[in-house]
């Protein structure tokens, strides 16, 4: 039996799993009663669907420790989740968020005619540069045009121009208009609200 | 984190809109630059501009970078040149130019602006100066600008400057008549000139200012014609009706956007700088580029003929709603915070021109709900200095009547007549030379001379 103790103090036991089938109403109130059913608290959620497919990534903390598979079983039974796909791991929680300091946001879109390799020829040059992808959208915008738009953060230790330069070229070779822009310029231009 | 569609709107803005930020303008208090001999206050004033506007360009072109928008002009202010000049002669206020032109290069700034008087109420002898070495100044410097503040709502109007003015602006021209005049659009007459405007040719640092501060001057016409046409597009295909009112609060959201851009990008570019912000103003300031108009925004609007009927209602919305945009969107709004309409850097003015669908008078009435005034016009060479001199004096008129900033960029192109063509180049575009009506009738109301008194609205205590 694997298990990993929540950082808090309570003797709580953390998972994460991720849930993936076709969209229909109720997946959400099957996997959050199945939970319950078991007095398992949910600590942090996050969901969509794409191309009418669903998935849901959750942290959550149990009294007493899971076998993983057990675990996953339970969930699509207790919910009801019948032609779901699930996969859980133990997972250390970290209440109210991680609070160390983090890298600054930017974002990358990239807009071309759409062709095998663009994911992985951004994500590959991004892992090379210890860029970590912190979101990730694709989607075709028309029958042949793809747009990719990745919120990366980039650390003190890496030259802007130097991404952005390199990025382009990338660009360049596929065929597709790449940029590399701070994370504040779509905060001060959509939210209402500024922090200074 | 920031949604995708939020990421989307930006990006379309950015890219396919062409936002940049058109001025980031570092004003600069030189007062503490005055001595008594020529070349210690030049020496002062090339050191002071130098350690505080030598790295402006690379933290512009740094800070752009970052955020993927261009900063597309760099520019210098200056506190008035006639404080300087105060005790020096014209031979004085050459020099003191040229080593203004000469840092101004050093720097890379497009220009730097500021040599200038403030003669609303009287003309002092450092004015005098200014004025009388105007003609050689603009014509053999080529970063130089010029603004003359020659009435305000307190003081009234000072028909004396604009006399002097309706002379030195037929010199200027007549100077720089190898370039058709050019110098004459570095020159730029006010009512309610303010402290903190970024545009050139008119910016120049008040005298209520910090030692030194960083304006901005937002992006240009384009990103708000684009988001019309955008809306008027989806109107159609979903065959929703829209009302002028809608096409308000679209203009109003552009505005709200491209605001937040300049502020971002100039409490930056203040902050790495260690100067104080100063202010983020609206005006929209088109350049000759198509997709960059004014005019074109009042095509938008449903008037198919610049100048036709409906232009002052079309051009007072957007203004409006510009300023509503902005001001929700940053707390420290000010410069001259208007739609600009300079004819020659409007392409679509320009040909409205060329059509005779506009003329002085229409544009004229343009003005008195927008901003700044007869802004690069064009105009016989052989104009009478009077005619000039009251033609200013009707734009002062509005602006005084009407608590305004208004002003006059006129150009008496050297041996040309209505209907010539005369291309300047680059931002300050071409255009042909205006029709000007009545000459030869208003001289004796310029000799009169003194000022016309401050109008009632100036007692408000």
């Amino acid at each position: 039996m694997s298990t990993q103790k929540t950082e808090d103090s309570t003797e709580r036991f953390g998972y994460v799993f991720n849930l993936l089938s076709d969209d229909r109403p109720g997946i959400v109130a099957g996997v959050s009663s199945a939970i319950n059913s078991i007095g398992g608290n949910i600590e942090a959620c996050s969901q969509t669907v794409l191309n009418r497919y669903f998935t849901i990534i959750m942290t959550v903390t149990l009294d007493y420790p899971w076998d993983c598979k057990e675990l996953g079983e339970k969930i699509l039974t207790e919910g009801r989740l019948k032609g779901c796909q699930i996969s859980v791991r133990p997972a250390v929680i970290y209440p109210g968020g991680r609070v160390e300091n983090r890298p600054d946001t930017f974002v990358i879109t990239a807009f071309g005619r759409d062709r095998n390799g663009i994911v992985s020829a951004f994500s590959r040059y991004l892992a090379e540069k210890d860029v970590n992808i912190i979101d990730l959208y694709g989607n075709r915008t028309g029958k042949e045009e793809f747009l990719l738009i990745s919120q990366v953060e980039v650390d003190a230790r890496h030259d802007i121009q130097n991404l952005q330069l390199d990025l382009e070229g990338i660009g360049n070779e596929l065929g597709f208009t790449v940029k590399l822009q701070h994370n504040n310029i779509f905060v001060a231009t959509n939210r209402l609200r500024l922090e200074r | 984190m920031i949604q995708t569609d939020e990421i989307l709107t930006t990006i379309r803005m950015l890219h396919s809109e062409h936002l940049d930020v058109r001025a980031v303008t570092l004003a600069l208090n030189l007062n503490d630059c005055a001595s008594p001999t020529v070349d210690q206050m030049v020496k002062k004033v090339r050191h002071k501009i130098m350690r505080f506007a030598g790295r402006l360009v690379d933290t512009c072109d740094e800070i752009g970078g970052k955020y993927g928008i261009p900063v597309t002009n760099k520019r210098i202010a200056i506190s008035p040149a006639s404080i300087l000049l105060s005790g020096h002669n014209t031979r004085g206020a050459l020099e003191l130019a040229h080593a203004l032109d000469q840092a101004a290069r050093d720097c890379r700034v497009d220009f730097v602006g500021g040599f200038s008087a403030l003669v609303q109420k009287g003309i002092s002898a450092g004015d005098q100066v200014v004025l009388d070495s105007l003609p050689e100044v603009l014509s053999q410097t080529r970063k130089v600008c010029s603004s003359i503040n020659a009435a305000s709502r307190k003081a009234g109007i000072n028909v004396d400057a604009l006399h002097q003015l309706g002379h030195i602006i037929r010199d200027v021209a007549e100077a720089d008549s190898a370039n058709r005049g050019f110098a004459a659009a570095k020159l730029v007459v006010f009512a309610n000139i303010p402290e903190d405007n970024p545009f050139m040719a008119g910016a120049y640092m008040g005298i209520g200012e910090p030692e030194a501060v960083v304006n901005i001057g937002v992006s240009g016409p384009g990103v708000v014609d684009s988001a019309l046409r955008r809306r008027i597009a989806l109107a159609q295909e979903t065959g929703k009706k829209l009302t002028l009112a809608d096409l308000a609060e679209e203009i109003k959201l552009s505005s709200f956007r491209v605001t937040r851009v300049g502020e971002l990008i100039g409490r930056e570019v203040a902050d790495i700088l260690n100067i104080a912000f100063g202010i983020v103003d609206l005006s929209l300031a088109p350049t000759p580029t198509i997709g960059d108009s004014i005019g074109e925004i009042i095509n938008t609007l449903g008037i198919s003929r610049i100048g036709a009927p409906g232009s002052t209602a079309a051009i007072a919305m957007l203004n409006d709603a510009v300023k509503k945009g902005g001001l929700f969107a940053s707390s420290s709004v000010g410069g001259l915070s208007g739609a600009f309409i300079p004819v020659s850097e409007d392409a679509a003015l320009a040909d409205a021109v060329r059509q005779k669908h506009l003329c002085i008078e229409k544009l004229e009435a343009m003005t008195s709900v927008c901003s700044v005034g007869l802004d690069m016009i064009l105009i016989p060479g052989e104009t009478p200095p009077a005619t000039i001199a009251a033609m200013m004096a009707d734009e002062m008129a509005i602006g005084v009547i009407n608590n305004k900033t208004t002003a006059t960029r006129l150009i008496p192109v050297p041996g040309a007549k209505a209907g010539d063509w005369v291309d300047f180049g680059g931002l300050f575009g071409k255009s042909p030379v205006m029709e000007v009506r009545n000459v030869d009738a208003s001289e004796d109301f310029v000799h009169f001379g003194g000022r016309i008194p401050a109008p009632l609205q100036s007692l408000g205590n």
